[in-house]
This record gives C-alpha cells, sequence and structure tokens, in this order.
C-alpha cells in the first residue's frame, strides 16, 4: 500500500512494489534476501545470474574507458560504487548458497526436490565436496569402527533409514510478507489439525510482515508469492 | 556447531540493512549541470540546476559528499509531520501511522552525511527517536501475548532495521513453545551437529516475558 | 562408565570458543574408539552365546540379548559423538577456509589439525577456487556491504604539497584543509595520525 506524503512517494512496502522493475538490480536483492533468510537452498536464478554478469562486465568495460578518456575520477567513482553495490548482490548470493551446500551436502544429494535447484557448477561442487567429506569421515572415524559400523549416513546397519544426515530446519520462523493477500495457508500439519490446535486455515494480509513457520510457506516462497526479510 | 549462535537468527548485519535502505528514493536539487548517468541500477539524469530529481539514497548521498547538490529531506521528516505522528501514536492503541519501512535507515543516513539539509536536525532526529520508542513499546506488548497456542506473529511499524533486531528474539520464542508443543513433531537434526541442548542466550533485553 | 570419555569430546567442542580449533584430541578420540571396539567384541560374544544356547537371535529377549543390546548402543553412541566431534571440527574448519582463501593455513591452526582435517582442509580450499574460477567470481571479497571509496578528510599536520593521488589528482594537505579523497590514498595518513576522517 503506498502512501503519498508530499513530493516523494515513499511507500510502507518495498520500493519495487511501486514502481516496474526495469533493471536486474530489484530482482537480485529479492533473490539474494530470499536465499539468506531460507533455511533451505532455493532454486537457482540461472538467467538472473547470467544477464547481471554480464551487465557487470559491460560495466567494467565502461568504467576502464571512462577512466581512460579522462572524465573526472569523481563521476567514474559513482559508476564505481553501482559496479560494487551489485557486485555485492552478487557474490552474496552464491556465497549464501555455497554455505548451505556445504552444511546440507548430505541432505541435498539425498533430494531429489533440492538437487534439481542446484546450478551445474554447483551440482560438481556439491558431488566433490561429499566426496570430500567421506573420506575424511572414513579416516578420522569409520574405518577404524568394527564392520556394519562404518556407514556415513546410517549409524548402523540396523538403522532404517539415513539417521545421520543433518537437514535443513524448515521448521524455523522466518519474517516474511505477502505481495497478496493470501488465504488458506495451512500452518499445520495433519496430526496438528488433528489435535485442534487451530480450527481455521490461516490468512495472509498483503504487504504485512508476519512471523511465521518456513515449511508451511515453503511452496509460496519457491514460487514467488511470499518473500523472506 | 556447538556454541555457535544460529545462522538462522543472525541473518542480516546492521550493515546490509543499511545497503537495502539505501536503494530507497528521493530528491535532490543539483547545484550544477551533469550529464546522465547510466548505471546499473538505473538511468538517471540529466541534472540541471535548480531542478529537482530522484535518485537512490546511496547516490544522492555520493553527490552531495562531491558538491554537486542538496538533497531534499523527505517530507515525513518534517518537525510537524513527525510531530503529528508522535502524538498519533501515543494516542491510538494500534497503529495507523505511516512511515516509510526505511524510516530509521534513511533518516539515520541523511543526519550522518547531510545534516545541513535537515531543517531543525536534533529535533527531528529526537522526535524520531520517540516514535521508535513508542512504537517498540507497542510491539513488545503484543508480543507478550504470544502464548503456546500462537503459531503466527504479525508485525507493523517497526523498520527494517527494528525488525531486524527483533527477529532473534521472537523466532527464539516461537521456535521454543512450537518444540515444547509438539516434541514428535521437530525433527531430530540436532542428532550430528549438536549434541547438547541450546545454552540459554546472553542475558540481552527480551521483549517477551513469560506468564 | 560407558560414554564417559565420548561425552568428554563432545564436552571439549561445546566448551571452546566460538569459531575457534582446539587441537585435535587424538588421545581422547582413540580411546573412544578403542572402547568402541571393546563393545564390539563383547557384542559379538553375546551373540555367540545365544546363538550356541540354540535360541533364535530374533526372539529371544534374556539377559544376554539386553547385555548385546547395550552394548549395541553404546558403540552407537560413540559412533555419533566420535562423528559429531569431527563434524563439527570440520563446519570450524569451512569457516576458517572461508575467512583465509587464498593465504596458506597459518601454522598456529595448523598444529591445532589432524593429518586427515589438513588434508580435507586443503582438498576443501581448492573446491571453493575450483567453483570460483568455474564462475569467474571471487566470493572471498565484498563480504560486507560497499562503501562509498571517497571520504572526506581534514589534515591535522603540515603533509606537504603537490602529492599525487591515486585518481591522478594533486593536493596540497595544508594544516587544517578539507579534502575528499579516496580512502586508500587517505589511509597511510590517517593511520600516522597525519588526518582524520570527517562525518557529517
Amino acid at each position: 500500500m503506498a502512501s503519498n506524503l508530499g513530493g516523494a512517494s515513499i511507500s510502507q512496502t518495498d520500493d519495487f512494489e511501486t514502481f516496474t522493475p526495469t533493471t536486474d538490480v530489484e530482482p537480485l536483492k529479492r533473490a539474494w534476501r530470499n536465499e539468506k533468510a531460507a533455511p533451505e537452498i532455493l532454486p537457482y536464478e540461472a538467467s538472473l545470474v547470467g544477464r547481471i554478469k554480464e551487465q557487470i562486465q559491460a560495466m567494467e568495460d565502461s568504467i576502464e574507458e571512462y577512466s581512460r578518456s579522462g572524465i573526472d575520477p569523481l563521476i567514474v567513482s559513482l559508476y564505481q560504487m553501482d559496479l560494487d553495490r551489485i557486485q555485492f548482490l552478487l557474490r552474496s548470493y552464491i556465497r549464501s548458497r555455497l554455505q548451505k551446500i556445504e552444511k546440507y551436502m548430505l541432505y541435498i544429494l539425498k533430494s531429489d526436490e533440492l538437487f534439481r535447484r542446484l546450478s551445474k557448477e554447483e551440482i560438481t561442487f556439491t558431488d566433490r565436496c561429499r566426496h570430500d567429506m567421506k573420506k575424511h569421515f572414513d579416516e578420522s572415524v569409520l574405518s577404524k569402527l568394527p564392520n556394519n559400523y562404518q556407514d556415513v549416513l546410517k549409524q548402523s546397519i540396523t538403522s532404517e533409514e539415513d539417521d545421520m544426515v543433518p537437514e535443513p530446519p524448515l521448521d524455523t520462523f522466518v519474517v516474511c510478507k505477502s505481495k497478496e493477500y493470501l488465504e488458506h495457508i495451512q500452518l499445520e500439519d495433519e496430526e496438528e489439525r488433528a489435535s485442534s490446535r487451530i480450527e481455521e486455515p490461516f490468512e495472509m494480509e498483503a504487504n504485512v510482515l508476519h512471523i511465521i513457520r518456513y515449511r508451511p510457506i515453503k511452496s509460496l516462497v519457491e514460487s514467488g508469492r511470499i518473500d523472506l526479510l | 556447531m556447538a556454541g555457535q549462535s544460529d545462522p538462522q537468527l543472525n541473518l542480516f548485519s546492521a550493515e546490509e540493512v543499511e545497503f537495502v535502505a539505501e536503494d530507497e528514493m528521493l530528491e535532490i536539487v543539483p547545484n550544477m549541470r551533469m550529464d546522465s548517468l547510466h548505471l546499473i541500477c538505473g538511468d538517471y539524469g540529466p541534472f540541471y540546476p535548480q531542478i529537482a530529481t530522484e535518485v537512490p539514497l546511496w547516490l544522492a548521498i555520493a553527490l552531495k559528499k562531491r558538491g554537486k547538490c542538496a538533497i531534499r529531506t523527505p517530507e515525513w521528516m518534517s518537525v510537524e509531520k513527525l510531530t503529528q505522528i508522535l502524538e498519533a501514536e501515543r494516542d491510538s492503541q494500534g497503529s495507523f501511522q505511516i512511515l516509510p519501512f526505511h524510516y530509521v535507515e534513511i533518516s539515520k543516513l541523511l543526519f550522518d552525511h547531510a545534516r545541513d539539509d535537515v531543517p531543525d536536525m536534533y529535533l527531528v532526529r529526537s522526535l524520531i527517536e520517540d516514535i521508535r520508542d513508542v512504537r517498540f513499546h507497542k510491539v513488545e506488548t503484543s508480543l507478550e501475548s504470544i502464548d503456546t497456542r500462537t503459531s503466527a506473529v504479525k508485525i507493523k511499524d517497526l523498520s527494517a532495521m527494528e525488525v531486524n533486531i527483533v527477529r532473534p528474539f521472537v523466532v527464539r520464542a516461537l521456535q521454543a513453545i512450537y518444540k515444547h508443543g509438539n516434541p514428535e513433531l521437530v525433527p531430530d537434526q540436532d542428532r550430528i551437529t549438536n549434541m547438547q541442548t541450546q545454552g540459554h542466550e546472553h542475558g540481552q533485553r527480551r521483549p517477551l516475558r513469560r506468564r | 562408565m560407558y560414554g564417559r570419555k565420548a561425552c568428554q569430546l563432545v564436552t571439549e567442542l561445546a566448551s571452546g570458543e566460538k569459531g575457534q580449533l582446539t587441537h585435535f584430541n587424538s588421545d581422547l578420540f582413540e580411546q573412544v574408539i578403542s572402547e568402541c571396539q571393546q563393545h564390539h567384541l563383547e557384542l559379538q560374544s553375546l551373540i555367540r552365546k545365544v546363538q550356541e544356547e540354540g535360541l533364535d537371535l530374533q526372539t529371544t529377549k534374556n539377559e544376554d540379548h539386553f547385555g548385546a543390546l547395550i552394548h549395541h548402543l553404546a558403540l552407537v553412541r560413540n559412533k555419533r559423538c566420535l562423528m559429531a566431534y569431527v563434524h563439527n571440527r570440520a563446519e570450524t574448519i569451512r569457516s576458517l577456509i572461508w575467512k583465509l582463501l587464498g593465504s596458506m593455513i597459518p601454522p598456529e591452526i595448523q598444529e591445532k589439525l589432524s593429518n586427515s582435517e589438513e588434508e580435507y582442509f586443503k582438498k576443501h580450499s581448492a573446491r571453493l577456487k575450483e567453483y570460483m574460477s568455474k564462475l569467474e567470481l571471487d566470493l572471498t571479497v565484498d563480504m560486507v556491504p560497499p562503501k562509498d571509496p571517497y571520504i572526506q578528510v581534514r589534515v591535522l599536520d603540515d603533509i606537504g604539497e603537490g602529492i599525487v593521488l591515486s585518481d591522478d589528482k594533486t593536493a596540497n594537505f595544508a594544516l587544517h584543509s578539507i579534502h575528499f579523497l579516496k580512502r586508500t590514498d587517505a589511509e597511510q595518513y590517517i593511520s600516522r595520525g597525519l588526518m582524520e576522517e570527517l562525518r557529517g
């Protein structure tokens, strides 16, 4: 909801909702925020990253040209600042993803859903990291343990499932906002509803901050209808 | 990692919140002619003396520092407007006085880098501090009503910086409530990475009082 | 008492300073490992006993069965502690790698790592570098949001005239004069107390 206070139209909401995004900076900023705030890795924004890298390259070339052609360094520094800002966003976005991969690599490799969200290079990275990590565990611990207890994913061969894999904490609470009014959000799982915690489904007003558990809104974040802050 | 704070709780640094705020648009009044700037984040200008135009905050401050412009303080940052808002906040129980989401960061940046463009700066600053206090207390009150049936919290009228500050407290509280209410439903991912329970957090002021 | 040593290992982890590594406690580690071997031997002999008595392994619930179970559970618990020890240290190692990428392992950290950890440090650093070069993106810079490269300073001491800066401008740094220049140019003077940064 935008409020016009005098000349400047400063809105309660994020700026990109009040004017149409014509640059890739806003989508990158959004991707960066969501990735930082989400407990699990989100789908990779391949085309966005591709375009941003091109724009960065073009700007680096321009800046070099401006410097050479004697444009006031103070003005050139403005272009440099713009470039620095977008480079920070891009690097932080990629870093955030890598750190999640490092933390949950075993789980990601086991989950089709999450695995599909990786870029090609990230897949290679994850694979190799897992190899390194497994080797490290084998050498440090597992090879020294008795047979039947040497698996990295299971506590022992009597375990029914992989019970030693760290999982992303989907039940953590996140700050979020929806662009539109959303109704019928199920906050509880089947079992919880059965034990009657909350009767009606939750609804979210547009552009109001909420703190909710991530798991129930997971798919809304992935589809872009809810943003994390 | 044992002893390390949960990364979910220290998501954005204060610098990062400020960084986002720096993209907010505001008006400048150039004092000289300047060509357009074709930045990745948008095209701005051309700039003519005394003709006001909108640019992102970071650019406004940079231009001002380079002696190219004066910054037009946003209309909400006037003594008159802020006094109105403060009075309305004090009188009302709810909050329907609208300030930009980044009002705290925007005003701080202007105080730090463009104080001569802010009329009655000290008064404006103290009014903003008062508004923050009143709003924060309202939020505290609503947070106190979090109980075992709470599964979501609505936040209204906090600036981005305050959301960032309040986040760890509220998230931890809601997490604790959720865990205690549903011991079977919380996946035990702590088994390997955290062999001991979370320690009690450092004695920071918690806006939440248990009944 | 079963599990005490493993508990010690984990406690050591928890009591360490956040983000810091202690020396890899190979003594204690090996002790827990040999405890595991012990448990396994006991476990096996108890199972054999049940089998020798002609009882069905799956359904017998006598004291030997439970004895074996206890050994199994103790073993598994030890394994979890050992894994947690290695796993958490590996996490710390990775966070150190992010801070130090590009440089060699500092000796004070190297001496705290086990051989396998040192290998892992090198390997993981290489993986990150591999990834960064594929993306042509240096991820070790820009850890914090960027600021204006130019700052305003006041000269505190007569520095001199005609000083050429990195942007090819010349400056006369007379006492009390105020200048707008690149932070990188000013730093050497600021650190020597010859200039101060101005705000507002």
